[in-house]
């Protein structure tokens, strides 16, 4: 078995069981390039870490290359989390009231 | 005092009631209502800069007939200053968005009363509503008003969606509802807080109320607000995690609705932001979760874009994608950065009703939005699939099309501000723009046409295609000559950059 069949193998294996849709050579190479997006826009992303300090810049990028490499493929997981029901779209908006509130009721007070 | 001000926001709620009430006539709504959406970017323009003063009440310090009576004790302080009347503030860059939202609205409404077999008064009632609630939602200076508005403006989007009679409208409306019912409420929350702690709901006095030390802008209430009104910022744009219903949202409506409705999210977007940069600027952590929530939203609504079949859910992750860029910029809070930001949120909202309506023509044709089904629609069609070609082209950024200039304005400002990570991101993300439009525009124009497709409708009503030559033509316009755009935008990003408002 090849990497592309691997990759494919994997894709089915985290698809939900009632997404009957099949898994081409185009919806591949997409999940391909979701996955390589997302997790080179976080790393660029942690590098601004730098501004507060280089050693958490450094650590940080490495734990996050390591835990995506481990956890791969991410975005068949991602695509999950963001659908339509109302059940993970409350728990997420619920999720991130708490994150905005604490971050500016602590974050704030204390930076 | 300028009546033409407050007309902007009471036209088009005249509008949507007359239309209303010419419910089931078919050809006089078609008449009427396309001679009074001419009014909606005809009134920015014949506007003059200024303020607008409901009731007349204007502050103190500007009626001394009235102040030469009252006591020391109200004229030698703030109150002397104070707004007592809801006001509208009329400047440049008002101007440009009070334009872009109503030539959009135009055109939207243009096509719908041609691409739907009976125009329906009701249809264009919610359009006309929207539009009058998202120009007050960027007019308003007060910030209860704000909120009024912004519920207007959410109800008319339902509405629009609603009206669409397409299948699972029903539900997904209800779901944006449900959320709405969670995310407005802790947004007027937010307000009373502001009110509560400042007395005040005129945004300048608030502002006023802070700088000069009336009120603690430590107190941790205030912070509590600013958390709330950015959690309703976060609603009424579609950015995560209000991201994915905001798509549904795009996707179960009309392509002239679903044109509309993102350029509401844009607005509201650009309303919301700079008001959250003018009052709460003195802490620098509001900068960086504006950047944060703004790179997410980048990061999702792309690499989500991408996996998607259906076309107008395609667009819809697009949109709240290309949002990220508009938050860059505006957190970047330099006036460079503002500037592009703002030059990003009108070329969006146009380049994204420019997709909707032109992806809209195969749904019109064919009845079908998945691209899995489509395929050949180039030889039925070859000037709309040049034209979607350019916006898409447009909307990753290539020369010489608007988006191209604000893009590299935001990378530059990116650059400037000592980020060049954001810049970096940003490139990345614009070439991954690029290929999902690719993606959708082979498997819809390029490909053979599969045997089971049937073309329902040949013909394309003229409407859209002028509604897209028009919106092309400003988007090359502004590719080419962006200081049209950007001296309209300099005074308000140069404002907020110096924490003058």
């Amino acid at each position: 078995m090849n990497l592309y069949d691997l990759i494919v193998k994997k894709i089915k294996d985290i698809q939900a069981a009632g997404d009957e849709s099949p898994v081409t050579n185009i919806s591949t190479s997409s999940m391909l390039t979701a996955e390589i997006t997302l997790v080179s826009s976080i790393l660029v992303a942690l590098i601004m870490l730098r501004l507060v300090s280089k050693v958490l810049m450094i650590v940080a990028v490495l734990v996050v290359l390591f835990a995506a490499l481990t956890a791969m493929p991410l975005m068949p997981k991602f695509k999950k989390e963001q659908n339509d029901s109302l059940a993970s779209m409350m728990f997420y908006v619920v999720i991130a009231l708490a994150i905005v509130i604490t971050l500016f009721y602590w974050g704030n007070l204390n930076v | 005092m300028n009546l033409l001000i407050a007309l902007m926001v009471i036209v088009p709620i005249l509008c949507a009631l007359f239309l209303n009430l010419l419910h089931k006539r078919d050809r006089t709504i078609k008449v009427v209502t396309v001679l009074l959406a001419l009014a909606l970017p005809a009134l920015p323009l014949l506007a003059n800069y200024g303020l607008h003063y409901f009731g007349g009440y204007a502050p103190l310090v500007e009626n001394p007939t009235l102040s030469a009576n009252l006591p020391s004790m109200i004229t030698g302080t703030a109150l002397n200053t104070f707004h007592p009347a809801i006001t509208y503030s009329f400047q440049s860059a008002q101007q440009l968005f009070v334009f872009i939202l109503g030539l959009v609205a135009l055109l939207a409404i243009f096509v719908s009363l041609f691409e739907t077999r009976r125009p329906s008064g009701v249809y264009a009632y919610m359009m006309f509503m929207g539009v009058a609630a998202v120009t007050a939602v960027i007019l308003t200076d007060d910030i209860f008003n704000l909120y009024v508005f912004f519920e207007i403006a959410a109800l008319a989007t339902v509405g629009i969606v609603l009206v669409s009679n397409i299948k699972g409208n029903y539900e997904t409306a209800l779901k944006y509802m449900i959320m709405g019912s969670i995310a407005a409420p802790l947004l007027l929350l937010g307000i009373a807080l502001l009110l509560g702690v400042t007395g005040n709901v005129n945004i300048t006095d608030i502002i006023y109320s802070l700088k000069n030390g009336l009120v603690d802008p430590q107190n941790p209430v205030l912070l509590m607000a600013c958390g709330l009104i950015i959690f309703g910022w976060l609603y009424g744009s579609g950015l995560p995690p209000f991201h994915t219903i905001k798509s549904a949202i795009y996707s179960k409506a009309l392509p002239s609705g679903a044109a509309l409705i993102q350029t509401f999210s844009v607005f509201i977007f650009v309303a919301l932001g700079i008001i959250i940069l003018r009052i709460f600027s003195y802490l620098p952590f509001s900068q960086w979760v504006i950047l944060g929530v703004s790179l997410l939203a980048m990061i999702l609504g792309i690499t989500m874009a991408i996996l998607q079949t259906d076309l107008k859910r395609m667009i819809g992750f697009l949109a709240v994608g290309e949002l990220g860029y508009i938050g860059i910029g505006l957190g970047l809070s330099t006036a460079y950065g503002i500037t592009a930001g703002l030059f990003q949120a009108v070329n969006e909202a146009m380049i994204t009703a420019l997709l909707f309506l032109g992806f809209g023509v195969v749904l019109y044709q064919t009845g079908v939005s998945d691209t899995r089904k489509l395929g050949g629609m180039m030889v039925k069609n070859p000037l709309v699939a040049l034209m979607v070609l350019l916006a898409g082209f447009a909307m990753a950024g290539v020369p010489p099309l608007n988006a191209f200039q604000s893009k590299l304005m935001l990378i530059q400002g990116s650059i400037k501000a000592g980020l060049p990570e954001l810049g970096v991101i940003m490139i990345l993300l614009s070439i991954v723009t690029f290929m999902t439009f690719m993606k959708a525009f082979h498997a819809v124009y390029l490909r053979p046409q599969p045997v089971d497709l049937e073309i329902k409708n040949e013909k394309i009503p003229k409407a859209t295609l002028i509604a897209m030559l028009v919106l092309l033509g400003v988007c090359l316009i502004f590719g080419l000559f962006p200081q049209i755009a950007t001296s309209y935008l300099q005074p308000l990003a140069t404002s907020l950059a110096g924490g003058m408002l």
